[in-house]
This record gives structure tokens, C-alpha cells and sequence, in this order.
């Protein structure tokens, strides 16, 4: 350990107490990834503090020394967005984890990044409310995570992602100066700094405390599990249950391969394993008659195409085990193989059925398994890639078609993430979908956060390949950028411990 | 490949960190090398040899490891923790050895002659009623809580100063129907619980089975394989399996750490130890099997505490209740997180003390907030750990096995001669 990084370690010491500084490698190595493991970075330093206070003192000592910091919650994340390198210090929110305030009358909480989101639902549970986005992840991602990557779930089809339940934040900014950002009684004047905050993927600071909005728990519920023969009916009834004009709570679709997973676990759920596709519907309202009626709306369109049978949930336990079968899916995959791959996209919803082919042939010609499980209402697809890493030239297969199913999602019309973020995975991908001005853009309005680009470094924009903007000044590692739509040459860096 | 022993396991860990909340550790520290996701990493860089078994950073993480496995019910994958557990922890013990603590723990409690004179002193101690007097935090006063949790509760109701008091002819089952078990006596039940015992044997009894007694058993080794003394813990289990003999005879068991271990022989020695594995039944397994036959009315509040050993490990969760809803009037209380940890861990109370009492401290927040007068649990380290803990908080309840309740409702029923 240098001198400076022993002074560091003294000073953070200070801070947060001995017991909550890592320097050790085996500690570190811990950190070295999120839930998407082919990417593993070691950070220089953890540091974990246990109170707001203690944030703002790390990141101010931080930001005095110019040091690069990266925040990070349970590390559940899917794009290596809350990795950092050896240079940088890895700030752990996880034990920030108080519900400051639930009220009630006014339906909001007060929370600390690191609450763990199903816990606050809990807590708010005995008041007849809930925090409405339910990533699969909610029984270990925080919060603090949800807002940096502004997570969806299946039950943002109705109700909206994080963005649209996020009132107010409190953000300590690279330098330790502490900001409000919108207000939990309404919109505050001026521009929309708090949409800006949520989905910035720990670029514009950390999130000290956040206000969120909560909503009642429905009172009627109706979950359907719809069984089809083909993969492509049920990318059509998707599409059919959209255009009837209810909008179901979530829509989600799991392919033969996510269901037998599933069924092999202790999640099994019921899943026919025959089928190619299911598909969970639920409807919710205030109304037990309204949601009856709509339920047997949505079961008839789901029969006209093509399911060959339509399950209703007949208690909430059996509501919750079809809801846990899904939301554990990702999990199940490790059955699959010992390496995995998840990726994350959005197409139109009408091309489902053929971009589900398309994946279902490129997986073919690498030769390569591809479950799909996925939140099919919103056409927000999510292919697994499962692959064991230790053969030979695998890794680089995976990676192809990775890209390859990338390529065809936005060949029709569709974007690189729905809701995992763009962290160090999607980079790559970065210029096929929007042109050196802006990525400029981009770069220039994290820079009025972060002008240092001290704040998870090297991560969402591909600085390489920003045009030169007006306003900007190119960063030390930036160079002058490729004329067009130049592919990123941005290489994903790996640690010696890579295996 | 060669062989990769219990590491193989840890191979359909895709981190998704669906675990990181069931973990008693993580929870207290929010560390992710205390955490399963993370002990996973550093099994995985022990196994490709990046990090060495000395390294003492490894070892703090994965010695704080309490093996209640309740990463393993959560897990889509399947992933058999413990098992890599085991293999890790077999290796930095080849490397290191037993530090002196465990060493004299494991001596005291399971060596075949010493302990038995630890068992009596400490027997006599707990007579005197000093270590009540004593219990409270801190090292020694917690050890002398532990000690006190150990001490039958008499109740002037039950007959239970009779040991092997038979069972009253007209409630008996006729010799010939009756279903013969063997009876695994374990080390701290035999030394500090007989009376755990001598209840499972006569609640038994009224549900139908026979109880043989095996004279030469030994411990179950499940200490051993904790403190990474595989071959200690081998060695053992063929001792029992030798005694235990052929025979498709259910071996009974009331101490859910030794159930699980003995369980896992068939992992330990290979296949050698399958088909001893698939005879053993934890008690309340065997009971709910018969109902069991209800008892005469408890008028007590009581919170089941399922141990890890017993919830996670061997995934009984309903025959416990079962037992406990045969006592009429009864009533059963849900704690939000029984399912969690106590922090006992076999010699791990004694061990890592601060990590210990962290985990057991939300525990006995719920429990003083359920206001029961008996915790229920039915493992010898969780009773002491509870009720050493439940003394020093000052909660006005007592930890005991499910068939000692039982026993005394068989008693208050007349069951008994």
C-alpha cells in the first residue's frame, strides 16, 4: 500500500470507524462484481459508512483529494454499473438502511439508499400501502440501486418505473456539496432535476435520502397464467391483450427453457414444462366486479390467440407462488449452466414475435442456450445466455451474439436497456444508437453534475466516442472522436483475477 | 477434472444475490465478504488457488460464516453452500490447524472420556443455581446463562422425576404394533439434556414406537466438521454407522445439528454413509407421523424458534408445529424472523462472541415484543443460546425442546403410569 492510499485509509478510518474500511484483497474481490458476473473489476478501496453524515464526510474527503468514487447498493445491478477499478474507492450504501418516515396521510416515504425495497413495502404494508416498482431482484437490491438505474418491474406496465415514484432526493455531488432536488408536496418550479437524477446510474452523485411516493395496495387482483404452443402465439397475444385497451397490472412471458428452470427449483410455481411460452397476466383495481370483468376480458383474448390454457390464481398464496416463480427466474439459471449472461432490450411490442425468432435463431447458429423471460407488456426483453466459461472460445461466442441480438432489437426500432442500465456492458453499444453529438450531450450535462467525471468513472457514456461539442472540454482520457456513427472501440476491461 | 470435494457445489452460483438478505451476517454487517454471495467468491479464489488458505482475511470472513445454510432454501440455483463450506474450511484447518479455543471446546464437549467429568461438573454447577444468579452479557456471564438454560424446568404437574417412567397400560400400544427406533444420544443432549431424552423416549412410546438404546455410539462429529476436521468427522461416522448397524431401523434423533450431519454421511464418506443417512428422523418427524396423539391442555404462549440445522439444513418445517399443535389450548406464536439464526452455530457462540450476540440481538427485540413465556426450539446450542440470551435481556420466558412440552402434556393427560 502506497503512503497516499495508507493516509486515505487512516483518514476514512476516521470517519466511518476501522471496522468499515476494506483494504485487504479478499475483501475487495468481493466487490468485484454486480449481478452480471462476466464483468470483474477490484476496487482500490471500500469504504462502508453507516449514516448520511458519514457519506457526505467520505465523498467531501473524496472530492478534496480528487479521487474517483463509485456508490453502490446490494451490487445487484446487471450491466457492471457499480464496479470500480483499482484507482477508485467503492462507497457501500448498504448500511444506510433506516425508513426515515412513512407517511400515511400524505402517501410518501423518507428512506436511505441502502432500504432494501421489498422492506419497504413491508413497512408500509400495515397502512394498506406499498412502493409500486417490484423489480425481480426487490428481496435484495435497494432503493438507492432502483434510483440509480431507474429499475422497472413487472408492475411498472400500469404503474410506471422508478422515475414516476420518486418525489424528492437529497444528493451529496462529487465534491461533498449537498443538494434538494424537488419537493415531496408537488412539482417544484424549474426544470425536472429529480427525472434527471433517477437512471443517471451513479454519474450525478449519491443519494443521500429519497422521498418516494406510495400507493394502495390494490384491493381486487386477478393474476392469469396463460400456456401456448409456440413462442411466436404468444408474442401475438401479447400484442392482443395490449389492444383490447385494458392495461393489465404486468405482462409477463417465460420461454421453455426459464420454465423448467423454474420448475427444477424451489420456486417451481405450477409452470406447464411442456409449454413453449407462459405468459402471467394480472389485472388490479379498486373494484372486485371491475377486475372480475376485466380478467375475463383478457382470459377470452388470450384464448382467440392461441392459449392453449388459461389458469386463474385461486388464493393470494397461489398468486404469490406464480409471482415468485417469475421474479426468481433469473436466479434459476445457474441450473442451466455455471456462467450466464443477461441482457436487456427494448423493441415495439408489435415485433415481438419476430424478434423472439430472430434471438431463437442467432442463439442456434453460436450454438448457444437462450432462455427469455421478460416483461412482455412493456416489449422489454431480457435473453439469458447460459454457458459454462471454461470452454475454450465460448466467452467470445456469447459476446457475438450478445451483440448480434443487440444489433437486431435496434434494427427494429427498439434500445439497448429497458431498465438495467448502460454501466460498463452496454458502452459498446452506445454509438449504434445515437451519434457523436449526443453522447456529447450527454458527457456535457454530467459534467455540470460531476465536472471532474470523478463519480463512477467510465461508465454509461463512451467518452471516446463524443463528438467534440460545443461547451465540453475533451477529457484527459477522451480523444478527438471518429467522424459518423463510429462503432466504440471501448474495450471491456478485465483484472488479472479474471477467469 | 480432479477431485474438487464440496466446491464443485458452489457452481450454479450465478450472484444473482437473491441470498444476501437471508444471511444472519450480512444483515449485521452489510459487508458483502459476510455475506454468501460473497464467501462464494472467496471459496471460488481458494479453489483456483489466487488466494491462499492462510491468509487470515479469508479466514476472519468465512470463520464468520455461522453454517445455518439459510442461504441454501432461497437460492434458485440450488446451490449447496454448505457443502463448499465444508471443503473450505477442511482446507485453511490443514493449513492452520484448530485454534487453542475451538480446540479445548471441542475437547471438553466431545471427547469420549473427558467430557463425560465435564458434563457432571458442569451438572453440578448448574444444581447449585449459581450460574442463573450469574447469567447476563459478557463472555463468562453469557456462558453461565447458556449453562442455566440447560436445567430441566420441573413442573408440579408432570411426573417426570420417574425417568423412564412407562407408559400407562391403557394408553399403551400392544408390543407387537409397536415400531422399534434407535435413539441417537449426541454429546451436550447426553450430558446437559437427558431429560430431553427421557421425553423423547416416552412421548414416543405413546405414539406408538419403541426405543432401542445403542451403547457405543459416539458424537456425531458435526463440531468437527464446522472447526474443518473432516477426518475427524469421517472417522466418527463410520464408529456410528458400525454400531448403528444394517437394517432399515429409523435412527431418532432430538438435536437438529446432529440430525443434520448425520444426515449428510452419505456426502461425508462418499455413498459409503447413504443408506445410515436415509434412516435418520428427527423426532418431531416420527411424532407428526402418528398426529402425534394429543395431550392435555398448556395454557402457555409459545414462540417456535425453528433452528437452522433443522429449517434449513434438513428443510423440516412443519413437524415441529405439528407437535406443538397437539397440546390443546396452546397458543403458537409467529415471530417475523424465527426463521433467522439465533447466532448459537455449535462452538461459533464461543468463538466469535461480537458476531454471535449481533445476531442474536433482533431476535430477542421480536421475542421481548412477543411478550412468550416459552421459546421453542429443538437443538441443544440454540436452547442455551436463547435462553442465555432471553436471561440477559430480561425477557421473562424459557427455552425449550417442542417434545419436553409435549412430555408435559403427556404427563398432565395421564398417559404416563
Amino acid at each position: 500500500m502506497s503512503r497516499d492510499v495508507a493516509s486515505l485509509v487512516d483518514t476514512l478510518a476516521e470517519i466511518v470507524g476501522p471496522g468499515h474500511v476494506r483494504t485487504a484483497l479478499p475483501e475487495r474481490v468481493t466487490y468485484a462484481k454486480d449481478g452480471l458476473p462476466t464483468h470483474r473489476r477490484v476496487p482500490g478501496v471500500v469504504v462502508l459508512p453507516g449514516s448520511r453524515d458519514e457519506v457526505i464526510a467520505v465523498v467531501r474527503l473524496l472530492g478534496a483529494l480528487g479521487m474517483p468514487f463509485v456508490p453502490r447498493g446490494a451490487g445487484t445491478g446487471l450491466s457492471g454499473g457499480a464496479l470500480a477499478d483499482g484507482d477508485a474507492v467503492l462507497i457501500v450504501l448498504t448500511r444506510l438502511n433506516r425508513i426515515l418516515k412513512i407517511d400515511a396521510r400524505n402517501r410518501l416515504a423518507v428512506v436511505e439508499p441502502g432500504v432494501v425495497n421489498i422492506r419497504l413495502s413491508a413497512a408500509a404494508a400495515p397502512h394498506g400501502l406499498q412502493y409500486t416498482p417490484d423489480p425481480s431482484s426487490q428481496t435484495a437490491c435497494t432503493i438507492g440501486g432502483n434510483v440509480a438505474e431507474n429499475a422497472g418491474g413487472p408492475h411498472c406496465l400500469k404503474y410506471g418505473v422508478t422515475a414516476t415514484h420518486v418525489l424528492a432526493l437529497e444528493v451529496a455531488l462529487a465534491d461533498g456539496r449537498v443538494v434538494e432536488l424537488g419537493s415531496p408536496g408537488g412539482e417544484p418550479w424549474g426544470p425536472d432535476l429529480v427525472g434527471l437524477f433517477v437512471g443517471s446510474e451513479g454519474n450525478f452523485g449519491v443519494a443521500t435520502r429519497i422521498t418516494v411516493r406510495l400507493l394502495p395496495v390494490a384491493r381486487a387482483v386477478r393474476t392469469l397464467l396463460a400456456d401456448f404452443t409456440s413462442l411466436r402465439t404468444a408474442g401475438e397475444a401479447v400484442s392482443a391483450v395490449i389492444a383490447s385497451g385494458i392495461v393489465p397490472a404486468a405482462l409477463e412471458m417465460m420461454d421453455q427453457s426459464c420454465i423448467r428452470a423454474v420448475e427444477d427449483s424451489v420456486y417451481a410455481a405450477g409452470y406447464p414444462r411442456d409449454a413453449a411460452a407462459v405468459l402471467l397476466a394480472e389485472l388490479d383495481g379498486g373494484h372486485e366486479v371491475a377486475v372480475a370483468a376485466d380478467a375475463e376480458t383478457i382470459e377470452s383474448v388470450l384464448r382467440a390467440h392461441g392459449a392453449r390454457s388459461v389458469r386463474v390464481a385461486a388464493d393470494a398464496q397461489e398468486r404469490e407462488r406464480l409471482w415468485l416463480g417469475r421474479k426468481k427466474a433469473f436466479g434459476a439459471m445457474g441450473r442451466l449452466s455455471r456462467d450466464l449472461v443477461v441482457q436487456d432490450a427494448v423493441v415495439p411490442r408489435s415485433t415481438l414475435p419476430d424478434v423472439l425468432e430472430t434471438i431463437a435463431r442467432i442463439a442456434a447458429e453460436y450454438g448457444l442456450t437462450v432462455s427469455n423471460v421478460f416483461h412482455a407488456g412493456d416489449g422489454n426483453l431480457h435473453p439469458n445466455i447460459s454457458f459454462d466459461g471454461r470452454t475454450p472460445g465460448l466467452r467470445e461466442r456469447v459476446e457475438a451474439a450478445s451483440a448480434e441480438i443487440m444489433a437486431t432489437c435496434i434494427a427494429a426500432g427498439g434500445t439497448i436497456t429497458g431498465e438495467h442500465g448502460i454501466g460498463l456492458d452496454k458502452l459498446r453499444y452506445m454509438p449504434l444508437l445515437f451519434d457523436g453529438d449526443s453522447l456529447a450531450a450527454m458527457r456535457a450535462v454530467r459534467r455540470v453534475w460531476d465536472p471532474d467525471e470523478r463519480v463512477n468513472p467510465g461508465k454509461v457514456v463512451p467518452v471516446h466516442a463524443c463528438r467534440e461539442w460545443a461547451g465540453t472540454r475533451n477529457a484527459e482520457r477522451g480523444t478527438r472522436n471518429a467522424r459518423g456513427n463510429a462503432r466504440s472501440d471501448f474495450r471491456v476491461a478485465t483484472s488479472g483475477l479474471d477467469t | 477434472m480432479t477431485d474438487r470435494g464440496g466446491f464443485a457445489a458452489l457452481d450454479p452460483c450465478v450472484h444473482c444475490g437473491f441470498c444476501l438478505q437471508a444471511c444472519p451476517t450480512f444483515l449485521a454487517t452489510g459487508d458483502e465478504a459476510d455475506s454468501p454471495r460473497g464467501r462464494i467468491e472467496l471459496m471460488r479464489a481458494l479453489e483456483a488457488g489466487e488466494l491462499a488458505p492462510d491468509d487470515p482475511t479469508l479466514a476472519l470472513h468465512l470463520d464468520r460464516c455461522l453454517g445455518c445454510r439459510g442461504c441454501e432454501p432461497v437460492c434458485p440455483s440450488g446451490v449447496g453452500y454448505g457443502r463448499g463450506l465444508a471443503t473450505a474450511r477442511a482446507l485453511i484447518t490443514a493449513r492452520r490447524g484448530v485454534p487453542p479455543l475451538a480446540r479445548l471446546a471441542l475437547g471438553a464437549m466431545t471427547g469420549a472420556g473427558v467430557s463425560r467429568v465435564v458434563y457432571a461438573l458442569a451438572r453440578a454447577l448448574r444444581t447449585t443455581g449459581i450460574p442463573r444468579w450469574l447469567a447476563g452479557w459478557g463472555r463468562f456471564r453469557f456462558a453461565m446463562g447458556m449453562l442455566a438454560a440447560t436445567k430441566p424446568v420441573r413442573n408440579a404437574k408432570s411426573a417426570m422425576r420417574n425417568r423412564g417412567s412407562p407408559v400407562n397400560s391403557a394408553f399403551r400400544t400392544p408390543h407387537s404394533a409397536l415400531t422399534p427406533v434407535s435413539l441417537f444420544r449426541g454429546c451436550v443432549m447426553d450430558g446437559l439434556f437427558s431429560h430431553v431424552h427421557d421425553a423423547t423416549i416416552r412421548t414416543l412410546e405413546v405414539n406408538g414406537y419403541s426405543v432401542r438404546e445403542v451403547p457405543e455410539q459416539v458424537c456425531c462429529g458435526a463440531l468437527h466438521e464446522h472447526a474443518g476436521l473432516e477426518p475427524d468427522a469421517r472417522r466418527l461416522a463410520r464408529l456410528n454407522i458400525a454400531v448403528f448397524g444394517d437394517g432399515d431401523e429409523p435412527i431418532v434423533v432430538n438435536s437438529a445439528g446432529c440430525g443434520a450431519m448425520l444426515k449428510e454421511y452419505g456426502h461425508l464418506l462418499d455413498g459409503d454413509g447413504a443408506p445410515f443417512a436415509a434412516r435418520v428422523r428427527d423426532v418431531t418427524e416420527l411424532l407428526a407421523a402418528r398426529g402425534p396423539r394429543p395431550g392435555a391442555p398448556i395454557d402457555a404462549t409459545v414462540a417456535y424458534d425453528p433452528p437452522c440445522h433443522l429449517l434449513h439444513a434438513q428443510r423440516i418445517a412443519e413437524p415441529p408445529e405439528r407437535v406443538l399443535g397437539a397440546i390443546p389450548v396452546l397458543r403458537l406464536v409467529k415471530t417475523p424472523d424465527a426463521a433467522q439464526c439465533c447466532g448459537s452455530a455449535g462452538l461459533f457462540t464461543l468463538l466469535e462472541p461480537a458476531m454471535s450476540r449481533a445476531v442474536l440481538a433482533p431476535k430477542l427485540e421480536t421475542l421481548a415484543e412477543a411478550r412468550p413465556q416459552v421459546v421453542a426450539t429443538g437443538n441443544p446450542g440454540c436452547l442455551m443460546q436463547l435462553g442465555a440470551g432471553l436471561a440477559a435481556a430480561g425477557i421473562r420466558a424459557v427455552a425449550r425442546h417442542p417434545v419436553e412440552l409435549l412430555d408435559e402434556s403427556y404427563a398432565a393427560a395421564g398417559y404416563y403410569a
